[in-house]
């Protein structure tokens, strides 16, 4: 009971509202950070998942690895990152590149294989329809494909982006801001009241940004499909939709 | 069934085993009872813990070293007033503070009697053994060329050049009164924008190294000062706590065997410990990766404490 108390008084004292410590600031480098991993990392798995699922070569190799890196403790990236991203900056190399670095290597697996995995499961039937009907690869690609495997890609970028988020906070032990702050000064500083406040904002993070990947994947589900193309659906299977992974 | 019914019979065995040898080698010297060791994580304390328990077995003590290592004083510090573990090396200037943050000051006299007076009425009384000569303070260091370009010696020559200085400073300094409080007040510097990292540890350095920060908190015997070759800036105000090291123990296990002669045994010990002895051990450890046990009894040894 007391903790939560103290959590809920941590949180609405206005103190804790302002100033290059406060909870918007704090947020703010969070979202930051998490926003730049989860682009990097989309820029870079989305166009190999997309291809490895079109041509349907090299896509167990490109899981794999994919999961291989997932293996890698975060903590021990950013180790091994630090002594080379310090020779690019000493200010940016020591407190955001290694942590930026580890939070995309984490974020590609899930949105790579997401994307492969959405992509191969679109029925054969449908592409080797519009192949009939004398669509292009790259048509089929982004005209079939894409628009019935979005919706598993975005429940990847989604989890992702929950892994972006809780790795973030791992950067406040190299000096970079963000919500782990709280995390590393409660503890150091035997505050819990500071400590679970810090918790409990990294979790609504990344609960909301869950949500938010949770709603886009719906509304991206291939019901629009159905009135723009209908002629490619067969009334046996209106969805469409490839399981989520 | 068949398989707890095993399990019960083998703890049975198990217990019959240590109660045997327990009255063998309790017997004649039912007055050396097994001493649990415990310490923080970290490898100093883990060497003054192994130094205790060496020094204790060569006196025909037995020795538990489940504790040491067993983590940072928030689970030491219990583990002793429970009775988990019946020893501790401990820094008096921070056990101090870990039960109350305003008593710590400059002076290791001083900071033993008040964390006696506090561990007295702690899981049944514990003490305060003789302290070190050894200080492990917190520091704060500067890499060479800051030192020489901003002619930087001690703490009180930092403040006039504070804005050409990018500070690196203890997670706690915003609440510790021994560091952002004491800073201001003692040397006028502004902590406000300092970069927050885990004193003493690898990151810190590391940030120095890297010219992230230019002014870190590290602890006087760290390896990392003597292999990178920071100066430590002296702290001429006396704004630190002495952090002496001294064994904790239990009452409950003094009371099982002969107290003087334990005591002398830790004191004896502790007397040849001092800064430099204290930072070559930790060297030894931490940066030529040799292994605790070795260091320690190979220094004991050359000491003549153990023979």
């Amino acid at each position: 009971m007391g903790i939560i108390g103290d959590v809920i008084a941590w949180l609405t004292d206005p103190a804790h509202w302002t100033g290059p410590s406060g909870i918007p600031t704090r947020v703010a480098e969070h979202l930051a950070i998490s926003l730049a991993a989860l682009v990097i990392a989309s820029l870079i798995a989305l166009p190999i998942g997309l291809y490895v699922g079109h041509t349907r070569r090299g896509g167990q190799s490109a899981v794999n690895v994919a999961n291989l890196a997932r293996a890698i403790p975060s903590l021990a990236l950013i180790g091994i990152a630090v002594p080379i991203t310090v020779l690019v900056d000493p200010q940016v190399g020591f407190k955001v590149l290694p942590t930026l670095i580890a939070m995309i290597v984490l974020g590609i697996p899930p949105i790579l294989i997401n994307t492969y995995t959405g992509i191969t499961e679109v029925d054969r039937d449908l592409t080797e329809a519009a192949n009939g009907m004398g669509l292009t690869s790259r048509q089929v690609l982004t005209g079939v494909e894409l628009p019935l495997a979005a919706s598993v890609i975005m429940a990847g970028i989604g989890s992702a982006a929950v892994q972006i988020i809780a790795t973030a906070t791992l950067g406040a032990i190299f000096g970079f801001g963000g919500l782990g702050s709280y995390l590393v000064q409660g503890i150091a500083q035997n505050d819990d009241a500071m400590l679970f406040s810090g918790v409990v904002l990294v979790a609504a993070l990344a609960v909301g940004a869950e949500a938010a990947f949770g709603f886009l994947g719906r509304a991206l589900r291939p019901h629009e499909v159905d009135t723009a193309t209908p002629a490619l659906l067969e009334p046996s299977q209106p969805e469409g939709t490839p399981a989520v992974g | 069934m068949r398989f707890s019914r095993r399990l019960a019979l083998g703890a049975s065995m198990l217990a019959l085993v240590i109660v045997a040898a327990a009255c063998s080698t309790g017997g004649g010297s039912a007055s050396k009872p097994t001493v649990k060791v415990g310490s923080d994580g970290f490898d100093e304390a883990k060497i003054m813990a192994e130094a205790y328990a060496q020094v204790l077995e060569a006196n025909g003590y037995t020795v538990n070293r489940d504790g040491i290592g067993l983590g940072a004083r928030k689970v030491t510090a219990p583990a002793l007033e429970s009775g988990q573990i019946d020893l501790k090396p401990e820094y008096i200037g921070s056990g101090l503070s870990y039960y109350d943050p305003t008593k710590a000051t400059g002076d290791p006299k001083n900071n033993q009697q008040q964390l006696q007076t506090i561990l007295t009425g702690k899981g049944g009384g514990i003490t305060v053994l003789d302290y070190t000569p050894a200080q492990d303070q917190n520091a704060f260091v500067v890499r060479k060329d800051t030192a020489d370009q901003l002619k930087l010696t001690k703490m009180s020559d930092v403040a006039a050049v504070q804005g050409q200085l990018k500070l690196g400073l203890a997670t706690d300094c915003p609440t510790n009164p021994v560091c952002g409080k004491a800073l201001k007040d003692a040397y006028g510097i502004d902590t406000s924008a300092a970069t927050l990292l885990d004193a003493c540890s690898t990151p810190m350095a590391d940030a120095l190294k890297a010219k992230t920060i230019d002014l870190g908190e590290l602890c006087s015997t760290q390896p990392d000062i003597i292999v990178n070759n920071f100066v430590l800036l002296q702290d001429d105000k006396q704004t630190q706590p002495a952090d002496n090291i001294s064994p904790l123990v239990r009452n409950d296990f003094l009371a099982k065997t002969d107290k003087a002669a334990f005591s002398k045994l830790l004191n004896d010990l502790s007397a040849k410990i001092d800064t430099p002895t204290l930072a070559d051990l930790y060297k030894q450890v931490s940066v030529d990766k040799k292994d605790i046990k070795d260091v320690v009894s190979t220094f004991l040894k050359a000491q003549g404490l153990v023979k």
